[in-house]
């Protein structure tokens, strides 16, 4: 018999759960863009969880940080990566070598993901690592959605997939952050954004890099390059 | 309206609201379908002159088929109409025939309903008959994984199986109704009812196209009063499960807290309301998602078993 948690904890707790089937929407869906749009989506709901815990435990800075991680995450990064993407944004085409990237069926890939976050999940509850104020569960779907991320950057043959499958990492980790160290300051928390800004930098010039030199964003493409 | 009704009134009132709603639901997802498409449809009452007509027609059987063939739809109604004896239908408290079986006892006569059903089908000796059975088995393989999961999440949810616990669970905060393991389970049982109603992701439950046909194939045979009996009963399988669905999961509310007859009967007047609702809701998402290829099934069985799984995970860590 469980007793149910209050309600901020069970909302912490059901964003966090919702973020983590986002991942795994990603990890099916097989247009870039959708990803990207899920990307946004899961963003967004890291705001709303950063609003939540604002809310219940009194931290003012929480709310800045809510609308500046919104302001990068929902608006800036998604932008950015539609127009680094190659391929005509206006006609919504979508990039070559993205579309079928998937190595494994995509009701296979969802079992194996499973797979995956149970193992995180299981591994980082084993840690109780929870404390009063930390939801348990909540670090531990950030773990599961760790692992789910490096699945999909593990099964998607694409450089742009990868890349998102990386940003959305960037997000489980700030969950993970969130309900752990809510207090932290607010530089620190500033100073992660903008490493996640330096990332897509970095990423964009390689999808553009990679792109150039194979005209396909497939990485399946750079076995040709071996000697 | 204080007259206090006895209890085995009550039950036999949730059998008879089951029974005779079911139609009623049946025509307003087909004039709300209607509508969505652009056309002004069937008369919500629709169901129930289609019933009586077929009722009164004469019935035939094919030669070689045995005397299962006309006794399943018998079987089959019956055991859908002992199925809301033993979920919570009008009453909040538990009626005295409500503990005589738990989740998996109403999952086993949904499963032997339709298991009679798919055998009269083969016994016909009729290919799309037996096509749409061998689909319904298949298919229904798929999806048992997702509802055994929703009801070990309802077992930890509730330290029991039986219908009328959870239903009072979720009823008693708003604490249990966010929590994930709740959300997850009901969204998982909805994609499976989905399903099982014969709508998403490749059946079109009214058509005549045998590429789309699951469920509907298997009465391909059947006449007369044997066919209204099963037409009944898959109206009466989808009232169930959307009673299962708006009663034990979503919306346990405007149930009667009493034996009061006014309190019944506003029961009744909720239930046929919540079920209406699901059902325009089932329309919409009927309508506004293209149906997949068949063999796109597991993938739609994939997503429906991650909610499911994941609702029991969420509760092992505490506080899911």
């Amino acid at each position: 018999m469980a007793g149910a948690p209050g309600v901020y904890v069970g909302a912490a707790n059901a964003i966090a759960a919702l973020m983590l089937l986002l991942e795994f929407g990603m990890l099916r869906q097989a247009l870039v863009r959708d990803q990207v749009r899920l990307y946004a989506v899961q963003s967004a709901l890291i705001s709303v969880l950063a609003i939540v815990i604002a809310a219940d435990r009194n931290l003012p800075d929480l709310y800045a940080l809510a609308g500046l991680s919104a302001a990068l995450k929902v608006v800036a990064v998604p932008l950015v990566l539609r127009r680094l993407l190659p391929g005509s944004v206006a006609v919504r085409e979508e990039p070559p070598g993205v579309a079928g990237s998937h190595t494994l069926s995509p009701a296979s890939a969802v079992l194996a993901a499973i797979a995956l976050a149970a193992f995180g999940f299981f591994s980082f509850g084993e840690l109780h690592l929870g404390g009063p104020g930390a939801p348990a569960l909540a670090l531990a779907i950030a773990a599961a959605m760790m692992f789910v991320a490096f699945g999909l950057m593990i099964i998607r043959k694409d450089v742009a997939s990868q890349a998102i499958g990386f940003f959305s990492l960037e997000n489980a980790i700030s969950l993970a952050a969130l309900v752990v160290a809510a207090g932290l300051p607010l530089i620190f928390e500033t100073a992660f954004l903008f490493d996640l800004l330096v990332a897509v930098v970095v990423f964009g010039m390689l999808m553009r890099a990679h792109h150039a030199r194979a005209e396909s964003l497939s990485t399946a493409d750079l076995t040709r390059l071996r000697g | 309206m204080s007259v206090a009704l006895p209890i085995p009134v009550i039950q036999l009132l949730q059998v008879l609201t089951v029974a005779l709603g079911a139609p009623l639901v049946t025509g307003v997802i087909a004039k709300v379908e209607a509508r969505l498409q652009g056309r002004r449809g069937p008369r919500v009452l629709q169901p129930y002159f289609d019933l009586a007509k077929l009722f009164r027609k004469e019935s035939l059987a094919p030669e070689a088929a045995s005397w299962f063939f006309l006794a399943a739809p018998l079987v089959a109604v019956a055991a859908y109409l002992t199925i809301p004896l033993l979920i919570p239908v009008l009453t909040a408290y538990p009626l005295p025939l409500g503990y005589m079986g738990d989740i998996l006892g109403g999952g086993f006569l949904l499963s032997l309903a339709s298991f009679v059903v798919a055998v009269a089908a083969l016994e016909t000796g009729s290919p799309y008959a037996q096509l749409g059975s061998s689909r319904a088995k298949t298919f229904s393989a798929i999806t048992e994984p997702v509802v055994l999961f929703v009801v070990f999440t309802v077992a930890l949810l509730t330290g029991t199986d039986l219908p009328y616990a959870l239903a009072a669970t979720v009823r008693s905060s708003a604490g249990q109704v966010i929590r994930p393991a709740h959300l997850l389970a009901s969204a998982a049982l909805f994609m499976v009812i989905l399903h099982e109603t014969g709508r998403i992701p490749v059946e079109t439950h009214t058509g005549t196209n045998e590429f789309g046909m699951i469920e509907e194939a298997r009465s391909f045979e059947h006449s007369g009063p044997y066919f209204a009996l099963l037409k009944w009963g898959s109206m009466l399988k989808q009232m169930i499960l959307f009673t299962i669905l708006s009663d034990v999961f979503v919306l346990p509310w405007g149930l009667a807290a009493t034996q009061r007859a006014g309190d019944v009967l506003l029961a009744i007047a909720a239930l046929l309301g919540k079920a209406a609702a699901a059902g325009v809701v089932v329309a919409v998402i009927d309508n506004s998602f293209a149906k997949l290829r068949l063999f796109k099934i597991t993938e739609y069985a994939s997503a429906a078993f991650l909610l499911a799984v994941l609702g029991v995970f969420t509760l092992y860590l505490g506080g899911g």
